[in-house]
């Protein structure tokens, strides 16, 4: 039991520092500026301008794309007497004329088809973003690209290991979302590739039984019974989220089975060791996608952000057929 | 009792296929938007697995076969209109006509990379479902080692072909995508900024091939 305490407080002090950080913010923004507050609150309205003014401040000089176009993008928009901020690059952000955001509001009221979410925090959101996004370059695509030289094969049976450990969350997130043949599939999947498959080294019950993974998870069990985002949220590492989903994480990790092994056999630093290699595992099949998908992109914070709603959006709508 | 029932069935099924035939007959000499597609899609795959192909020095060659086959497989106007919705009207023809270019190049530039990466990927055609009169979804898989990525391509019949004009990967529509950030865009700059953007956005990237564009320039 105690390790589950200590991995708790450890995920939980994660999710708290996420949740408190912007509140700090807004605290502090609060002060200077009397009409922050409540622009904070009205969602994307605030970051039309900011995201390419948050980008092109922080990329270092030799940036050719993006440099270019968000300055560009930067220059023309209304600048406002800056106040003193304490909280610095993040608050940068929050300068938008009233009229302008109206005009946002409205266009956004007209035309989506209900791919938007609350962005409250966006400032603090799109800095995490940013570190997101270096730790990206300078750790992690090389990590990936070192590991990369183990071959596909060992690859492929890590990456069923730990799918297979999260057979359980998937059957019960199934079973609360009373899709009870997906229930019953992921059980039985778990004991075919738990047992015949040693562990899961192999994804046996897909390839000689032809029982396939049904993904479900925690979130979308929370979606499925109507639960909204609530707002968004950028995770530090694991990228977009929202109030809800990342609730829907903490319910998940409570279903793995790791969670409770106890601590004289697995140490944390072990638990910690073995998520590191699980991510670093399961990006090595996505080496570049995130490449292109920045190259792709004229704002990369909202198409990030929209993308993750739309996402979302079909896994709870699916989950109600 | 059973053979009436039967035979009302019967009566019902014929008079349901009389209709189906008469509501799809007009774009029955397209050809079925699935067939259309998967074609598309087989010969994308052809300059993919052309061993004459292979190698660095012949991705140029791949490119433009790809923007040749993209050219035709894809409705950019039609594309264009739905992504910037209301805010079409906002540009006048000319401007119309630049942004299609604009994107159309933004498209072909960031996707053709991550296209030619795959190769060993399979592709499963699924299912067509009617979304209006004249669109249809074309329901596609791609079986990748580890996972499968459903990719779903929205196409519309015009001039008596069907074409692409929207392509949604897990749920993730392109054009509502792209949407939500032009809408940003717009929302306190006129569209010439807009077509500003683009054209950076385009030039610049037409100079970096590969990954080496954004932030790893920073390699220590």
């Amino acid at each position: 039991m105690k390790t589950v305490k200590t991995q708790t407080v450890a995920l939980l002090f994660l999710i708290g520092l996420t949740f408190l950080q912007p509140v700090a913010l807004r605290a502090e923004e609060t002060v200077p500026i009397p009409n922050a507050s409540a622009q904070a609150q009205m969602q994307p309205a605030n970051d039309a301008p900011a995201t390419p003014g948050s980008l092109s401040e922080k990329s270092s000089p030799p940036t050719s794309v993006d440099t270019s176009v968000t300055t560009s993008v930067d220059h023309q928009k209304p600048v406002q007497e800056q106040e003193p901020k304490a909280s610095g690059e993040a608050a940068t952000g929050e300068t938008l004329t009233p009229a302008a955001q109206e005009v946002v509001e409205n266009s956004d009221v007209a035309v989506d088809e209900g791919s938007s979410i609350a962005d409250p925090f966006a400032p603090t959101n799109k800095l995490m973003f940013e570190i997101n996004d270096r730790l990206y370059f300078w750790v992690l695509k090389p990590v990936t690209k070192a590991y990369v030289h183990i071959p596909e094969d060992f690859r492929i049976i890590f990456s069923s290991v730990y799918d297979n450990l999260k057979a359980p969350a998937r059957m019960l997130n199934n079973l609360m979302q009373l899709r009870m043949e997906r229930a019953g599939n992921e059980l039985v999947r778990f004991l075919i590739n738990s047992v015949v498959g040693i562990g899961g080294i192999g994804d046996i019950a897909r390839d000689s039984f032809g029982i396939k993974k049904q993904d479900a998870d925690f979130g979308q069990t929370l979606g499925h019974y109507g639960i909204d985002h609530g707002f968004y949220i950028v995770l530090p590492l694991l990228g977009p989220s929202s109030l809800r989903d990342g609730i829907g994480r903490v319910g998940d990790y409570f279903m793995h089975p790791l969670t409770y092994v106890p601590h004289e056999d697995l140490s944390w630093q072990a638990s910690l060791g073995i998520l590191a290699h699980e991510y670093v595992n399961d990006a090595s099949f996505r080496i570049g996608d995130y490449e292109s998908f920045k190259e792709s992109a004229i704002d990369p914070y909202i198409a990030m952000r929209d993308a993750f709603v739309q996402n979302r959006k079909k896994i709870v709508e699916e989950s109600r057929h | 009792m059973s053979i009436q029932k039967l035979m009302i069935r019967k009566g019902f099924a014929i008079v349901l296929s009389i209709i189906i035939c008469l509501v799809v007959s007009v774009p029955a000499h397209a050809g079925l938007p699935l067939d259309t597609v998967k074609a598309y899609s087989d010969k994308v795959l052809e300059v993919l697995r052309d061993p004459s192909l292979k190698g660095e020095s012949t991705k140029k060659v791949r490119k433009e076969r790809l923007r040749t086959i993209s050219e035709k497989m894809f409705d950019f106007t039609e594309l264009s209109k739905r992504t910037l919705a209301q805010n079409w009207s906002k540009f006048n023809p000319g401007q119309q006509q630049e942004f299609v270019t604009l994107y159309t190049s933004l498209l072909e530039d960031a996707y053709s990379d991550k296209i030619l990466s795959y190769t060993n990927e399979k592709i499963v055609f699924s299912k067509e479902v009617a979304l209006t009169e004249k669109t249809v979804e074309v329901q596609s898989t791609v079986v990748r080692k580890t996972t499968e990525i459903p990719i779903y391509y929205r196409v519309i019949l015009k001039d008596g072909a069907w074409r692409v004009y929207d392509v949604v990967v897990e749920g993730v529509s392109l054009t509502n995508n792209y949407r939500s950030q032009f809408r940003e865009i717009l929302a306190n700059k006129q569209p010439e900024s807009l077509l500003e953007t683009l054209r950076k956005k385009v030039g610049g990237a037409g100079h970096s091939s590969g990954p080496a564009s954004e932030p790893s320039q920073k390699k220590p």
